[in-house]
């Protein structure tokens, strides 16, 4: 019960400094934006539009209005759920984030599972073969792994699995043919819903590679830091100890070593998770996958701002949540910080 | 110890100096090294394979892009660009981020704590998306995208080196330093700064790295350097769109980036084995 009552405790504090972060980060955002060259007035009305058209509508959008007084008129927007309209596409900015979103979230999280097993599993392996020959040969590997990251690991798999073997889909998330089913916005969970397992099957399918890549990228520094503190647990006495008490290195290993060595790998992870939500933008270009990411960027080569503004903000969101529910889980698995 | 610095004598440091090194030979001899021009366009002869396989044309041994441009030349001439950038940017990155660590780490208190709250902000922002915010603000160009790498990096430096100079900050010379009347700015550079040296070297070459793959995703997008200019990321997008046709334009690039930043890793892990004092024997081995 008291653990709840401190998880909850940190919670609140989180979500409380994650507020003034957000507002700064908002404002942040919204400078570095208007300092771009382009209009957003000339480019919502038509080329032909005359100067005098052009300033009325400078005025109606606010445009002549000092900078921190469009921001707070901007935030106020946004308080109201409201942040804008796409120059571009001319839609709701929150429809379109709304619609990108979840597709961004599933191929987030599902590469979370794939690197955090690839990382659990390599780390142990490093830590396996510690002081074998094999250990320079893995440590060696593992640097070869950092020096890829997700970004070329999304090209090289597309080119093996797509292209040469022809064994998986590579682009967007279903094949032709398929209906995308639509309850929550979320493809995988949605086909499960309506009972569609063939298209819960066909977008699995077009998952792999996008997973497999960012989670395999993200794998070899999780590794590191598991067996680097595995490393260091086994030299704390309690694992003598257990020694003498006749336990098998196994449960030594599961009960004691990794008990402990989790930690601070949990603690890179939150970062890294971070770090992760941001590269999927790379992976869905390259993979034409239907997320922010690819909406980001049409709307950078478009200077949509609104839409720069609204998706910037939301991978932001990202990073905050991701880091409060992993410090969650630190404090959840870690006894020290729970008795405070 | 003294004649043979003990760091040269690793062969991780050698391996990623030898990787760098020919590198360095390509970028700075791009025009000599280079079988053609980079950017001139043969329309007769577009998506040529290398030269080992069928059809290959010994003018273009690495084959040639969509637009007929030879793959090797734009490999070698992209070299430039991507050295550029890894030396540039993290060195300002490092400058900016050292200075704003030495500061936090030595002065505590309310210093240490807005330097640490402008990081938090910082971090919250996915670095790709930060970059690419930046440059849309910025705009294309070689000096932009090393900005952009230095105002999006400048953290990493910040955060590392910060825990190291409050670990100095409380070591006895340093409080004999200021007892003695040394100002802040020669105790911080003359007492505190060589203890943290190595750690920074580490980072820097660790830095070059990321800076190389962060001009290769901003290029893919087309937001680094203007397409006059031959650059690897570059090269990836416009291989994208033929990969069926010619699979090799893109294994090309992508092993350059690779080999680039493999090199600049394997020298900061080779560093940070010899240099730091801290680690094990175990771990050095």
């Amino acid at each position: 019960m008291r653990m709840f009552a401190t998880i909850a405790k940190l919670l609140v504090k989180r979500v409380l400094t994650a507020i003034p972060i957000l507002l700064l980060v908002s404002a942040l955002l919204f400078c570095i934006l208007r300092i771009l060259p382009v209009d957003p007035a000339a480019m919502s009305l038509p080329p032909n539009a005359t100067v005098q058209e052009v300033e009325a509508m400078r005025t109606e959008m606010g445009l002549n209005l000092p900078l921190y007084q469009q921001y707070g008129i901007w935030l106020n927007k946004l308080f109201h759920g409201d942040i804008g309209r796409s120059i571009h596409f001319r839609q709701d900015v929150t429809s379109l984030i709304g619609s990108t979103l979840p597709a961004t979230i599933e191929l987030a999280l599902i590469a979370m599972v794939v690197a955090t097993v690839f990382g659990l599993a390599g780390g142990l392996f490093l830590f396996y073969v510690r002081g074998t020959r094999a250990e320079a040969v893995m440590d060696f590997l593992s640097i070869l792994l950092l020096s890829l990251p997700e970004f070329l690991w999304s090209l090289f798999l597309l080119l093996i699995f797509g292209v040469f073997f022809e064994v998986l889909p590579f682009t967007g998330r279903l094949s032709p043919g398929f209906e995308r089913p639509v309850v929550t916005g979320f493809l995988l969970l949605d086909s499960l819903i309506t009972g569609k397992i063939s298209t819960f099957l066909n977008a699995l399918q077009h998952m792999i590679l996008p997973c497999l890549a960012l989670g395999i990228a993200l794998s070899p520094s999780l590794m590191r830091v598991l067996r680097s503190s595995l490393l260091d647990v086994y030299q704390d006495d309690y694992i003598q100890q257990a020694r003498l008490r006749g336990l098998s290195e196994k449960r030594i290993l599961i009960r004691h070593g990794l008990k402990n060595a989790i930690l601070p790998t949990l603690s890179l992870m939150g970062v890294q998770f971070g770090f992760l939500f941001g590269g999927t933008l790379l992976v869905e270009i390259i993979y034409s996958y239907p997320g922010m990411g690819n909406l980001m960027v049409d709307a950078i080569r478009n200077a949509d701002l609104p839409i720069i503004q609204g998706a910037g903000l939301t991978y932001c969101i990202a990073v905050l949540v991701i880091s409060i529910v992993v410090d969650s889980l630190y404090m959840i698995l870690n006894p020290k910080l729970r008795a405070r | 110890m003294r004649p043979i610095p003990l760091w040269l004598k690793s062969g991780r440091v050698q391996t990623g100096l030898v990787i760098i090194f020919i590198l360095g030979i390509c970028a700075i001899f791009a025009p000599y090294l280079a079988p053609n021009d980079p950017n001139e366009q043969n329309l007769l002869s577009i998506l040529t394979p290398p030269v080992w396989i069928d059809g290959g044309d010994a003018m273009f041994p690495l084959g040639t892009d969509s637009l007929g441009r030879c793959v090797l030349s734009r490999l070698i001439f992209g070299a430039r660009v991507a050295l550029t950038v890894a030396f540039s940017a993290s060195i300002g990155a490092m400058i900016i981020g050292a200075f704003f660590a030495h500061v936090a780490g030595y002065f505590g208190g309310w210093v240490d704590w807005v330097i640490g709250r402008v990081v938090e902000i910082w971090l919250s922002f996915p670095p790709v998306i930060l970059s690419l915010i930046l440059m849309v603000g910025l705009g294309t160009g070689l000096r932009n995208v090393v900005l952009a790498i230095i105002l999006v990096d400048w953290t990493r430096f910040c955060r590392v080196l910060r825990s190291e100079v409050i670990v100095l900050r409380q070591r006895d010379y340093v409080s004999a330093a200021q007892l003695v009347g040394f100002s802040h700015w020669r105790t911080i550079t003359r007492e505190i700064l060589p203890g943290t040296l190595p750690l920074l070297i580490t980072l820097m070459s660790l830095e070059m790295g990321v800076a190389i793959i962060v001009e290769a995703i901003l290029s893919f997008v087309g937001m680094s350097v203007g397409s006059e200019t031959a650059a690897w990321g570059q090269m990836i997008a416009d291989a994208r769109q033929n990969i069926y046709e010619a699979p090799f334009n893109l294994i090309a690039p992508i092993f350059a980036i690779f080999f680039a930043v493999f090199g600049f890793n394997i020298l900061g892990d080779g560093l940070r084995r010899t240099l730091d004092t801290r680690l094990t024997q175990t771990e050095r081995s």
